[in-house]
């Protein structure tokens, strides 16, 4: 990229930095989580590598498996989450940096945990017992 | 899946788990510019939702739409949005013929009056009595009407269905014509491209089935998520746009860097479309990252628009330089910006 690319995108991850902090304020203020489409922008690869690079590693990494293989990472910043979401032939169809306490799609489902709840019964051991003796 | 059952339970059937759904309108969302919080409205509206009837008429068309549209995507979550839709008649790849097809289109027509989506793909010959298309017998321009009356909106797949398309091309000589030119009263959204980014139609789908109502259009009833900007807005090539750099034949030095395709015909300034973003197969890749400039096939008239390698300002095609003459032509920002350019690489 020419020193020209390289200022727009500068200027480009500092307007972002600042959305990112208005939204962690709107977090802390009034318990609202935000997020930001990072594909929804037309910003080039180096402008999201800066844009990583500033936001930094932080302390927890998740792999999920669902439909396809996503990772969540929780950025130099708490409460700041990048999350890069990949269908099952590996094409990112998702890339946001979301602002939470812990990003909506890890948080187990009321209905899933229901049906847990019945299904954890039937797999012990008791259960077994009574279907195999009738 | 019988049609009572909800997108929600035939997911589980399937196997896929609640995340699934919410990660697919994470990527919906994201596809159709909403605002990433209203990914779990989206999935819970999905998960409530069933099954909605597509009756698909197929006129002067070539087939490519369609083509495009079965050939997507592998079996994923994406490609289940398809199976949440009854496809209740398509002469391509529907079984049954003859009268049998005729009384398939009534009863799908009958059963779900008033509620069904109706997609169409190519144009309607109107010349003549529209003989020039014929669907058992019946013309095309007698059919839209009748089938159209009862249809919740309409869904104009691909160019031709838009706005007419190739058989549109002067001289046009079957007096083809559009969708919209024959229907009024109704909601129609257009999908247009030669053929069109199937992502798109799913998009539009899912919007559909999640809101019960079609996405925001444009003023050419384009969903204004997907043809809100043109491809020249999202292209890669951009910034060497912004720079100046030009390639000046399709085997240069500057094709060989990846300039800028504006002086080789590149319509991309003036084509509203997703292809920059969306891409094709997969994802792959598109025209300009082939290296080829785009050929503004999702826009009216494209086709006697001029040399696809003849630039937007003018000129004689591949390898033009008269910067006058694009100075009496180009009242169009982006080209006195490409000129600009130009003038300062050089």
């Amino acid at each position: 990229m020419t020193d020209l690319g390289f200022l727009a995108d500068d200027g480009l991850v500092d307007a972002l930095l600042m959305e990112v902090a208005g939204l962690l304020h709107r977090l802390i203020e009034n318990d609202e989580a935000g997020s930001i489409d990072l594909r929804a922008m037309p910003l080039s690869p180096s402008c999201i590598e800066m844009l990583k690079q500033r936001l930094g590693p932080g302390e927890i990494t998740v792999m999920l498996n669902a439909a396809g293989r996503s990772e969540i990472h929780e950025t130099g910043f708490s409460g700041v989450w990048w999350t890069n979401h990949a269908n099952e032939a590996g094409r990112v169809i998702a890339m946001l940096i979301e602002v939470a306490t812990v990003p909506e799609i890890l948080r187990a489902n009321i209905d899933d945990m229901r049906g847990s709840l019945v299904r954890l019964p039937a797999s012990t051991n008791i259960a077994r017992n009574r279907r195999a003796h009738g | 899946m019988d049609d009572t059952e909800t997108l929600g339970a035939m997911l589980v059937r399937r196997g896929f788990s609640r995340r699934s759904l919410l990660k697919f309108a994470i990527a919906m969302t994201s596809s159709l510019a909403l605002p990433p919080m209203i990914a779990p409205v989206m999935a819970a509206n999905l998960s409530r939702a069933r099954r909605r009837s597509v009756i698909w008429l197929s006129f002067q068309e070539c087939t490519g739409c369609l083509e495009t549209l079965l050939r997507s995507s592998a079996p994923t979550i994406d490609s289940l949005i398809f199976d949440f839709i009854s496809l209740d008649y398509q002469e391509t790849l529907m079984a049954a013929a003859g009268a049998d097809a005729e009384r398939t289109l009534q009863e799908a027509v009958t059963a779900n009056k008033g509620e069904y989506l109706l997609a169409i793909d190519g144009s309607i010959p109107v010349k003549d009595g529209g003989v020039y298309s014929l669907t058992g017998g019946r013309s095309n321009v007698s059919m839209l009407p009748e089938i159209a009356a009862d249809a919740k909106a309409i869904l104009a797949i691909g160019t031709c269905a838009a706005y007419g398309g190739i058989p549109k091309a002067w001289p046009n000589p079957t007096g083809a014509v559009g969708v919209e030119d024959l229907v009024s009263g109704k909601p129609v959204v257009n999908i247009p491209g030669c053929p069109p980014v199937p992502e798109v139609l799913s998009g539009v789908l899912v919007h559909f089935i999640s809101f019960g109502r079609l996405p925001d259009l444009d003023n050419r009833k384009r969903p204004l998520a997907y043809f809100g900007t043109t491809i020249h807005d999202q292209c890669y090539r951009r910034p060497f746009y912004d720079q100046g750099k030009f390639a000046k034949s399709f085997d240069d030095e500057g094709a060989r860097q990846g300039w800028c395709l504006f002086e080789l015909g590149c319509k991309g300034p003036v084509t509203h479309n997703a292809c920059a973003s969306l891409k094709w197969n997969g994802g792959t890749s598109f025209p300009i990252e082939s290296g080829h400039g785009c050929i503004g096939c999702s826009e009216p008239d494209f086709w006697d628009a001029g040399s696809f390698y003849t630039s937007l300002a003018g000129g004689s095609g591949a390898g033009w330089r008269n910067t006058g003459i694009a100075l009496g032509v180009g009242a169009a920002a982006g080209v006195a910006a490409a000129l600009n350019g130009r003038s300062k690489s050089t």
